[in-house]
């Protein structure tokens, strides 16, 4: 069943007025349930076609399907609301909010959904259980490893069930055991719930635990 | 938990925070203060006035206040008294005979305004008795006479000097009597020092050959809000042969500058906020900018403008309700000591005492202009960060998050 398709997409970015050429007609279908990772080298197009994806940013042409409508042609808070219901991201440089506690962090998504707070606290805590990140729950991010916030930034992705989740370059900063941990944990994610992954990486680690490769290369898919 | 997050995004910053917070604690302690003094001021000189000679109430025949001729004197003194005993509102009254004279010592003469009294009654309605600064307050005897200390270094005299009062009597004569000065007052009001003397109205009513009739009714009520009322319960008792005043129609100009010292600091209150407004949106324009990258994150994780617009508010409305609540404590605790002790302004003592408050202000905190300054501060730290979430909110999310 189809979760998210591509149709046609060019982006081009202005770069001091001179238009720069990011994506071109890109076609690609995903699936519920994959686990996909986008490869490809530096300006390749990678983490511009996972902003697309997930509605962080609108293309110069073509469309973005997720679960059947166009999200190309949505309203800023329509997009906040897809966002919150049915992504999850996971960043880089992790980006958790540097004056809440881990636990805060992961509750705050559903906070945004209007959960109760009690009901907030024991998701918030039952998932980090499961993550084996309980021990971190009063932490703030600056009290944490690099693995250890970016396993926070994992679980506040996925707190909400959410259909969909993009990790642009997730074990980017972080050593070689630390991310296999981590991409252990996103792995069990996709099976035992069943949620999607979409990464963007040049990790070797990560390509090789993909179950479906997508590589980009001067802003064309080369090979899918 | 947005609350939350606004309270901890406020403390990233410590030193911001903390300047922000005491411009507005400056800014809500000087209304305080200026609130306290200028409400003092205006309060003193209108309880001043009343207290020397305009009383709360004043009777008179119909016609005497805009001219005060000595054939102007009350038809039927008794129906006032009576009048004024059956009603309860009426804390005290005085009768006086009202003249304008000429009062010459051996060197020198000055036009003045005589009251003849009953030194009691007076006694209960004005703070005469309480302003003697030399020798004694009157008594029951006929030649005696209390004057001015200004007035009295004018005519060169001092206690127990003899002066002459000249007046127009009833039947157009020219009236004189002489008088032996028992006491001099000063009183807040260097103006009225130089104008006023008090005899026994009895000297006064056979100087001027009016009998034993009075020109006014000074009245002090229980409660002075109520004067409009009893105004109205009086004419309609007494008939249009009297007329009825309250110290509002008979100090117009006080009332007046009462009022304009209201307007004034609301003007005050918005200057003040004005100034403020500048120093909170600089402090949350730097503090929107420092940000970017977290707002693209909080925007790709689902938070709705609305909510990123609210924090934002949020966090400059716990600034300005903080700086608030501490100014009004400083504030109050610089008020309310000085509402007691006063504040001695004797540099500027002339001046004050021309315009009858006297040389110590004793702030009075009006409680109005309080609740008024404590509404109005967090409502303009609100206004000031209105531009800065304004601009947080049109942040596009890919460009916040890769800001660097």
């Amino acid at each position: 069943m189809e979760i998210i398709k591509a149709q046609n997409l060019v982006k081009i970015y202005q770069d001091n007025g001179v238009p720069v050429k990011a994506l071109q007609n890109i076609n690609v279908t995903i699936d519920k349930g994959e686990y996909v990772v986008i490869a490809g080298p530096s300006g390749s197009g990678k983490t511009t076609l996972l902003n697309l994806l997930g509605a962080l940013d609108k293309p110069t042409e073509g469309k973005v399907y997720f679960e059947g409508e166009d999200i190309t042609v949505k309203e800023k808070s329509e997009l906040s609301k897809i966002r919150l219901h049915k992504l999850g991201f996971i960043f880089q440089a992790y980006n958790l909010i540097p004056v809440l506690t881990a636990i805060e962090n992961i509750e705050f998504s559903m906070m945004l959904l209007g959960i109760p707070d009690k009901e907030r606290k024991e998701k918030a805590l039952s998932l980090m259980d499961e993550l084996g990140i309980k021990e971190l729950a009063n932490k703030r991010p600056n009290e944490m490893s690099g693995g250890q916030q970016q396993r926070v930034a994992v679980a506040r992705a996925i707190v909400n069930k959410p259909s969909l989740v993009l990790a642009d370059e997730p074990t980017a900063n972080l050593d070689s055991v630390t991310a296999g941990h981590l991409l252990d944990l996103m792995e069990q994610m996709n099976l035992d719930k069943n949620i999607t992954f979409i990464f963007s990486s040049h990790d070797k680690q990560v390509i090789d635990r993909a179950k479906r490769l997508i590589i980009l290369k001067d802003g064309r898919i080369e090979n899918q | 938990m947005l609350l939350k997050l606004a309270w901890r995004n406020i403390w990233r910053n410590k030193r911001r925070s903390i300047i922000v917070l005491i411009s507005v604690i400056v800014g809500l302690t000087a209304i305080v203060l200026t609130d306290g003094l200028s409400n003092g001021m205006m309060r003193q000189m209108l309880f001043n006035q009343i207290n020397l000679d305009v009383s709360h109430l004043q009777i008179h025949k119909a016609g005497f206040n805009s001219n005060k001729i000595v054939k102007n004197f009350i038809p039927n003194y008794k129906q006032v008294e009576t009048v004024l005993r059956s009603n309860p509102e009426v804390e005290a009254y005085s009768k006086r005979v009202f003249a304008t004279c000429i009062l010459s010592s051996a060197s020198n003469s000055s036009g003045v305004i005589m009251y003849g009294i009953d030194p009691a009654e007076e006694a209960k309605v004005s703070i005469i008795r309480n302003s003697i600064i030399e020798g004694r307050y009157l008594s029951t005897s006929k030649r005696e006479i209390i004057i001015g200390k200004k007035l009295a270094d004018k005519l060169g005299v001092d206690v127990g000097d003899k002066v002459v009062a000249m007046s127009n009597t009833l039947n157009g004569d020219i009236g004189s009597d002489a008088f032996r000065i028992i006491g001099i007052f000063q009183t807040s009001s260097s103006e009225f020092d130089k104008m006023a003397i008090y005899v026994n109205a009895s000297a006064e009513q056979e100087m001027l050959g009016i009998g034993d009739n009075y020109h006014e009714f000074a009245i002090i009520t229980k409660d002075y809000n109520k004067v409009t009322s009893l105004k109205n319960i009086f004419e309609s008792k007494l008939g249009e042969k009297y007329e009825v005043y309250t110290y509002r129609d008979i100090l117009p100009m006080l009332i007046y500058q009462m009022e304009l010292y209201k307007e004034s600091m609301m003007i005050l209150n918005i200057i003040i906020g004005l100034a403020l407004i500048f120093g909170i949106i600089n402090t949350m324009l730097m503090s929107v900018f420092e940000r970017i990258r977290e707002f693209g994150v909080l925007m790709a994780i689902g938070m709705k403008n609305s909510k990123l617009y609210l924090m934002i508010l949020f966090e400059a409305f716990i600034l300005g309700l903080f700086g608030t609540l501490i100014g009004l404590v400083c504030g109050l605790l610089l008020d309310i000591p000085l509402a007691h002790s006063g504040i001695d302004l004797s540099i500027f003592a002339t001046g004050l005492e021309a315009f009858g408050v006297g040389a110590i202000i004793y702030p009075v905190l009006s409680i109005g202009n309080l609740i008024n300054a404590v509404l109005f501060m967090p409502f303009v730290a609100v206004l000031g960060a209105l531009y800065p979430a304004y601009k947080a909110i049109k942040l596009e999310p890919i460009y916040a998050i890769n800001y660097v």
